[in-house]
């Protein structure tokens, strides 16, 4: 059985720094990975590394049976991964709708020539486009669909987060890559963003989650793959319970001292 | 509802007349000023365009109200337009300085359109812009003098020439950005002056002459043309050329805009990462807004040189680059009908101000960092797009 992303030996050097250390994983269609570890550990390095972001200095990373290592990131994201960033990253000056709408780019079709040429064409794929990125933003769990005319970058803080998952959804992925979605959002919006993702599994269950995170209540809403990296290494892996009761996870996080108390 | 212009829903007959009212009154405008002779009234007309800003600074709903009128009836919106674009010349008459200064005017709406998917669109900074419109010129006239071909032929061939010039420099561009991007432009702009102005077969600084008139179905561009009785002098033909081209511009800017491909643009504008993240090939978009812009800068080189029909290095400095570039930060970023009124404005204004000629590099400074300081989004800022019923 092979896996939907294989992550084999992958190490990433910046220099003499050493951001991934030899990190090896597997993940199955529909599964959930929640990836912890303290700052600086490399996280954000690994979603990097496997959305073509940096070319990894050893190793090899398999996507959906093809090795995309390297691979430019527009084309790892045609073959169905998709992200969101730690601090959000819209279009602040475009439309809810239309950040929507750019996260279908690879779903166009129409080149230069049909638009300029056949405008018929290219006309009825947006129109299409538009009623798609319409029903996305009504799907989602905030109040979207309604401001959808406004410039995004005047949303509040919960649903810009909101966005950035809808329009990762719109390219229809069978990988998301979630950086941090909890970051900055209090107790409420944190059990509604638990909430969403859960949604949004069982709404596709062939979709994949790697989520990196913070809280651990929403690690803790998510049991089943949890691995943690420090300095780059992976440091321990398994359920979310054994993971915690790691000594080596407790160190990373608390320090020597506390994980001897 | 969220829209503001869906709050004015006006009846088609009204709408009707306002947008053919708006629109005469606004070719009044620019006929008053183009005919304008004493200092007095050229001052006057500009406090009155003056005024007009303030109000639309002052109460942007009326932006709103006009863009939901003439968008009502559309049908009557082209016709009124046409009928002005193609009446112009009558009402002008034999004053040929007044043509030359519209088909000028126009031959800049086209290069600031150009250069708006590139600096509006996709905020790509090219300086090179004057460059492609040079080697359109150049490369039309030397078919034209050299081998006889027709003006007709050498608009596409020159083209084609120019995009491929547009994906010459565009491809080395990519691994620059921002200031760098710019830098990379502007050397470009300044090598290819200095080639026109050095190479033996572009007639060096000299330049070419005798580039022969184009003639379509037997009439010479050089001849007047005769209409119902009436006679236009030979720059009426140009002009109509001219509005053609414009036409063309303004059409290829639309379709592009209310695509994916100008929401790529907007997109990698706003966030490149993000934009990757997408799956927008950044790079390709790149190159692909240096070859429109070649593309279309290369179509208004060709009809400069043969409406001048005779052209030198001189014409294409990297000056000219910097004022389209002015045009296009006044009129509105990703505004089409903004750039446009920003080349007219930049086009007029300065042969108005003939007394302060010798300062107008230090007054086109002025005005670019006075409105990136103060209004950088321009006369007419970007509108966000619309979608069906909403519109």
């Amino acid at each position: 059985m092979s896996a939907l992303l294989a992550v084999e030996n992958v190490t990433m050097r910046f220099g003499g720094l050493v951001a991934l250390d030899n990190i090896t994983f597997f993940m199955e269609k529909g599964s959930v990975l929640a990836v912890i570890g303290p700052n600086g550990a490399g996280k954000s390095t690994l979603f990097n590394v496997v959305t073509g972001v940096y070319r990894p200095t050893a190793g090899r990373v398999k996507f959906d049976g093809v090795d995309i290592t390297g691979m430019p990131t527009h084309e790892v994201v045609r073959r169905g991964v998709a992200r969101t960033f730690q601090s959000s990253r819209l279009f602040r000056d475009l439309s809810v709708l239309d950040n929507v709408i750019v996260g279908m780019h690879t779903r166009a079709s129409a080149g230069v020539l049909d638009v300029l040429f056949r405008p018929a064409v290219a006309r009825r794929e947006l129109a299409t486009a538009v009623e798609k990125a319409e029903a996305l933003l009504r799907e989602s769990s905030g109040p979207l669909y309604e401001q959808r005319y406004r410039p995004a970058g005047t949303l509040a803080q919960a649903d810009r987060r909101r966005l950035e998952i809808a329009r990762a959804l719109a390219s229809q992925p069978k990988l998301i890559l979630l950086d941090e979605p909890s970051a900055g959002m209090d107790d409420a919006e944190t059990d509604a963003l638990v909430a969403d993702i859960e949604r949004l599994r069982a709404q596709h269950p062939e979709l994949s989650v790697i989520l990196i995170e913070h809280d651990m209540r929403v690690v803790e809403a998510f049991p089943e793959h949890v691995m943690c990296i420090d300095y780059g290494r992976l440091i321990a892996g398994g359920r979310f319970e054994a993971v915690r009761a790691n000594p080596h996870v407790q160190e990373a996080y608390l320090g020597t001292a506390a994980a001897d108390a | 509802m969220n829209h503001p212009a869906s709050r004015v829903v006006p009846r088609a007959a009204a709408a009707a007349a306002t947008t053919i009212l708006l629109q005469i009154s606004g070719a009044a405008f620019v006929y008053a000023i183009l005919s304008a002779e004493e200092g007095w009234q050229v001052v006057a007309l500009l406090g009155l365009l003056g005024f007009g800003f303030y109000l639309l600074e002052r109460l942007p709903w009326i932006n709103d109200v006009v863009v939901a009128l003439l968008a009502r009836v559309p049908v009557v919106t082209t016709a009124t337009a046409a009928v002005i674009v193609l009446g112009f010349p009558f009402l002008v008459g034999s004053n040929t300085y007044i043509l030359h200064l519209l088909i000028v005017a126009q031959l800049y709406a086209v290069l600031a359109l150009a250069l708006n998917f590139q600096l509006g669109s996709a905020n790509i900074p090219n300086f090179a812009t004057g460059a492609s419109y040079g080697i359109g010129a150049y490369v039309s006239a030397l078919l034209a003098v050299n081998f006889n071909v027709s003006f007709w032929l050498t608009l596409p061939v020159a083209a084609l020439a120019a995009t491929l010039f547009g994906f010459v420099i565009g491809i080395p561009c990519m691994r620059t950005r921002d200031t760098y991007l710019a830098l990379v432009t502007i050397a470009f702009a300044v090598v290819v002056h200095q080639l026109l102005n050095n190479f033996e077969w572009t007639g060096g600084p000299n330049g070419l002459v005798g580039i022969p008139a184009p003639t379509l179905f037997g009439h010479s561009f050089a001849d007047p043309i005769e209409v119902f009785g009436w006679t236009l002098p030979s720059q009426a033909n140009f002009y109509y050329l001219a509005a053609a081209v414009v036409i063309i511009a303004v059409i290829t800017a639309r379709r592009l805009h209310e695509s994916h491909i100008g929401l790529a643009w907007n997109a990698l504008r706003a966030d490149e990462m993000a934009a990757k993240a997408q799956g927008i090939n950044v790079a390709w978009y790149k190159v692909l807004a240096f070859a429109v812009d070649a593309f279309l800068a290369a179509f208004a080189g060709t009809i400069y040189a043969f409406y001048v029909s005779y052209i030198s290095p001189d014409n294409f400095t990297f000056l000219v680059s910097v004022t389209i570039m002015t045009m296009v930060i006044v009129g509105g970023m990703d505004n089409i009908f903004g750039v446009i009124v920003g080349a007219f404005l930049l086009t007029i204004l300065p042969e108005k101000l003939r007394a302060f000629s010798d300062y107008r590099l230090l007054i086109f400074g002025v005005i670019v960092i006075g409105f990136l300081m103060i209004r950088p989004e321009g006369l007419f800022p970007q509108r966000l797009r619309h979608y069906g019923v909403e519109r």
